[in-house]
């Protein structure tokens, strides 16, 4: 199959493929709704995400996209199910069609839109009900070798009762041409579930890594959320916890390290909906050479909720003067019935007398910079199962000091 | 060399005030030496400005330690000399665990020039029994390890670290900045029982105290007074004890007589 380049591209066209392709109607039809509106849409009015850099029309999406599962053989035995979602349209279309697309919503802007009509394949995860998936899932997102535009899905369903631990993980080489990653996310965390959802965005230079992410948490759900961010030139990451569940709780940690020529933006939303949820977020950014990063967080509390108790906090660290942290931390609430609410930011340098206290014992200066930006990160990356992936992770953050 | 250490005519700033107005002064190795003097005087200044601290300006003078003027080290080579300031108020590092620094502390000090530092650094079952045991010699409790650098730690769990980190790293001159402040008497003797197991004849100790009650634990050699950035009085023991009785008034007075 050629591949053609998004001004290529027709309704027609995508249509034929994904009907080629074997797709179910229904998601032919999604792909051609969702491609009409990408066509139609103007450029999405983001103020801090430069884009300039990249000319995604220009750019033809790879035919597939390279994702690696791994799934431990004692979980698959237990019925849980990790696999390439295109694979899954096939043995759970159902469970697919009802709740694709519905956590992230696809028409909301032009991107979003484009990785609806456009998405290439993903990961389908599914825990049935009352299992409990022990051996963390990883699911690993690569660029292609040529194209060098990947859209790739995740989708998580879990059901009531069930527990897991997945990591999705996008990584690739240093790019010498622009390259844009477009993924979606979105997890359903059914009743009284427990989810711990590890993504770590660490793509090589040059690549525009544009996402959506949400998770929807039923009564009494429960989510543990990492958000780690360090590569790429530009990240653009709107992210969305929904608490529509009485009693569903999130704990959400983020480590963003900007470090020269990077852009790195998370908008990471906390949506109350239900009673008694209970949220709390707390993210880390270091900001090194000329880099530049974005905390765009909110609470919002609507107005059928009852009972919410929140904490939103952010906290960044500089280690250049050339480096800049924005952090736009909100609150909206719709209702008189809040718990707890509160929110904090804190910016500052590297703090002398940590590093004298340090230097004091005999640790150089630089070891003393590094474990105190470790220590600054550790509540994202002590939630990291895997003993090798946290290695790897603090080698490209000792990188990037 | 010599494991004596030496102030010579030392005169230091804290933003363009000076604080240390020609500091003469000689430990001697392996000797406990007591600073007091009231408060503001400037002894507090002196232990900072021996570890090093990047805060206060040296305009002039000499420190020598073992056949090197330290003022020209930075603060983690001077540990390395075998140097140790004890702080005042040790400094909470989040996300840093005890074990992780000590053990960080421990092989900075093992590391050699030229060698793979993983090849130097102290093995993990060794590090374990050596930290196990230096706790349980200061009365620690074993979850202590796995706490924060002194984040959320009293005033006497900070204390009783700090002696801690230099009965591991098994300085050869240590200076204890005010070490019995916000101590109670039982952290008082606990940390003092540790310096005494350390102290002489291996470790020069210079004890840095507003009161005499210190001094009650940790039998000095030598006291010396210091007053207005400079150092007034060398005298033995005894003179700590007549200050606590008179206070520093009289001394002052003698002096401007």
């Amino acid at each position: 199959m050629t591949l053609l380049t998004l001004k290529e591209l027709t309704a027609d066209i995508i249509g034929e493929r994904a009907k080629v392709a074997g797709e179910p109607h229904w998601l032919v039809e999604r792909r051609r709704e969702a491609w009409a509106h990408f066509a139609q849409a103007g450029p999405p009015e983001w103020r801090r995400t430069d884009l300039s850099g990249i000319d995604p029309t220009a750019l033809a999406p790879s035919s597939d996209t390279l994702v690696t599962i791994e799934l431990d053989a004692s979980l698959e035995r237990l019925g849980v199910v990790a696999k390439p979602l295109r694979a899954a349209l096939t043995s759970h279309e159902a469970l697919i069609q009802r709740y694709l697309d519905t956590a992230v919503a696809p028409l909301e802007h032009k991107f979003s839109a484009l990785r609806a009509a456009l998405w290439q394949d993903g990961a389908f995860i599914f825990v049935p009900k009352d299992v409990a998936a022990e051996m963390p899932i990883r699911v690993r997102y690569h660029l292609p070798p040529i194209g060098h535009t990947t859209l790739p899905r995740t989708l998580v369903i879990a059901e009531a009762h069930s527990s897991l631990t997945l990591i999705e993980e996008f990584s690739s080489p240093d790019q010498s041409v622009p390259s844009l990653a477009a993924p979606i996310s979105e997890i359903f965390a059914g009743p009284g579930s427990s989810v711990r959802f590890i993504s770590a965005q660490r793509w090589g230079n040059g690549v525009y890594h544009i996402a959506g992410q949400k998770a929807v948490l039923e009564q009494d759900a429960n989510l543990e959320w990492t958000s780690i961010g360090l590569g790429a030139k530009v990240q653009h990451i709107e992210a969305e916890t929904t608490l529509k569940g009485n009693g569903s709780q999130v704990n959400w940690y983020g480590a963003t390290f900007a470090g020269s020529d990077q852009l790195l933006l998370t908008g990471p939303w906390l949506r109350h909906v239900g009673h008694r949820a209970e949220s709390f977020m707390q993210f880390k950014t270091v900001v090194n050479g000329n880099g530049y990063s974005v905390f765009d967080g909110m609470i919002k509390i609507e107005h059928e909720s009852a009972a919410t108790s929140t904490r939103l906090e952010e906290h960044a660290l500089h280690l250049s003067p050339q480096a800049r942290n924005d952090s736009i931390p909100g609150l909206k609430i719709d209702t008189n019935s809040v718990l707890k609410g509160g929110h904090a930011s804190t910016s500052g340098d590297v703090d002398e007398e940590q590093l004298f206290y340090m230097q004091a014992r005999g640790i150089s200066k630089t070891e003393a910079k590094r474990m105190i930006v470790m220590g600054f990160f550790s509540p994202a990356l002590d939630s990291i199962p895997v003993e090798s992936l946290r290695e790897e992770l603090e080698a490209t953050i000792e990188s990037k000091i | 060399m010599s494991n004596d250490l030496v102030i010579k005519a030392l005169h230091a700033n804290i933003e363009e005030k000076e604080i240390l107005r020609g500091v003469n002064l000689t430990i001697r190795g392996g000797t406990i030496h007591a600073i007091m003097g009231p408060n503001g005087s400037g002894k507090s200044t002196l232990a900072s400005v021996i570890a090093g601290h990047p805060g206060y300006e040296v305009a002039s003078g000499e420190i020598w330690y073992k056949g090197q003027n330290i003022l020209e080290l930075d603060p983690d080579e001077r540990s390395k000399l075998g140097l140790f300031l004890a702080f005042q108020y040790p400094v909470a590092v989040p996300g840093v665990s005890v074990a992780n620094f000590l053990r960080a502390a421990l092989n900075a000090h093992r590391s050699e020039e030229g060698k793979d530092p993983k090849e130097t650094a102290i093995p993990m079952a060794q590090f374990r029994k050596q930290l196990r045991e230096g706790m349980q010699a200061l009365e620690m409790d074993e979850g202590f390890a796995r706490r924060y650098l002194n984040e959320g730690f009293s005033g006497g769990e900070k204390k009783r670290l700090e002696i801690l980190q230099m009965t591991m790293l098994r300085p050869t001159m240590a200076v204890m900045d005010e070490t019995d402040s916000g101590l109670d008497i039982d952290a008082l003797r606990i940390v003092a029982e540790g310096v005494n197991r350390l102290a002489h004849p291996d470790m020069g100790v210079l004890v840095i105290t507003h009161y005499q009650r210190l001094l009650n634990y940790i039998k000095p050699h030598f006291v010396s007074v210091m007053m207005d950035g400079r150092i007034v009085r060398d005298a033995g023991p005894e003179l700590a004890l007549e200050l606590e009785e008179k206070g520093y008034d009289w001394l002052r007075e003698e002096l401007t007589a």
